[in-house]
């Protein structure tokens, strides 16, 4: 079946189909939530930017929360020793992009001047990162713990 | 109750990686048809059965004793 969806889809069937419900389960909680504010908007005057950020924050929640707790992103981690090998590889990938975020940060905008700049940005970096980390770390578990018993 | 499939596989000295890789899909994917978590396509079943030099009734035909 071709549509032009299919390029954002994976090649394997079952991680397809898969993706296909979360992404469709989203689009009806987000048309859920459109309702919803619609309905709120007589009560509470929230401009139109929030509603849109909202919207767009709850549709993606929903999905990679699915994705993530389905353990289906780790397809072959089954295990100890992939698991580990797998546990160093989200390491490296977190702080590769902690590292290259700070560096592009400063040649753009320059090394910040006040000490609140600086909170500013590593307390940014500090949660992505952990963000990132946490969420590929419960992924690579609900995946090994899949894998393990479907061995 | 182990599958049929999996006897197969076992029999020609497959592992579930090698299967899958040579079915274009996911070890993972391979061990939930294995323990029937998963209903595969057609065209998966047929990629499957090939390999597995098995005909689909072999494969996955539940018979009534």
């Amino acid at each position: 079946m071709k549509s032009w969806i299919t390029f954002l889809l994976p090649n394997d069937e079952y991680k397809e189909k898969r993706m296909l419900y979360f992404l469709s389960e989203g689009a009806i909680i987000l048309m859920l939530t459109l309702i919803g504010m619609i309905i709120m908007n007589n009560y509470l005057k929230l401009d139109a930017e929030t509603y849109l950020l909202l919207s767009i924050a709850v549709f993606l929640f929903y999905v990679s929360v699915r994705y993530t707790m389905s353990g289906i992103e780790y397809t072959d981690v089954s295990t100890e020793r992939s698991y580990r090998k797998e546990l160093k590889h989200i390491f490296i990938r977190t702080g590769s992009f902690v590292s290259i975020y700070i560096l592009v940060y400063l040649i753009f905008t320059g090394v910040p001047s006040h000490k609140n700049e600086w909170i500013d940005i590593i307390g940014l970096l500090v949660c992505v990162g952990l963000v990132w980390f946490i969420t590929s770390y419960i992924s690579l578990k609900r995946s090994y713990k899949k894998n393990k018993e479907l061995l | 109750m182990v599958s049929k499939m999996k006897l197969a596989r076992i029999e020609k000295g497959l592992t579930q990686e090698q299967l899958a890789r040579r079915v274009n899909a996911t070890r993972q994917t391979i061990g939930l048809i294995e323990k029937g978590e998963y209903n595969p396509s057609l065209n998966l079943c047929i990629a499957i059965a090939k390999e597995l030099s098995k005909t689909l009734d072999d494969l996955f035909w539940e018979v009534e004793l």
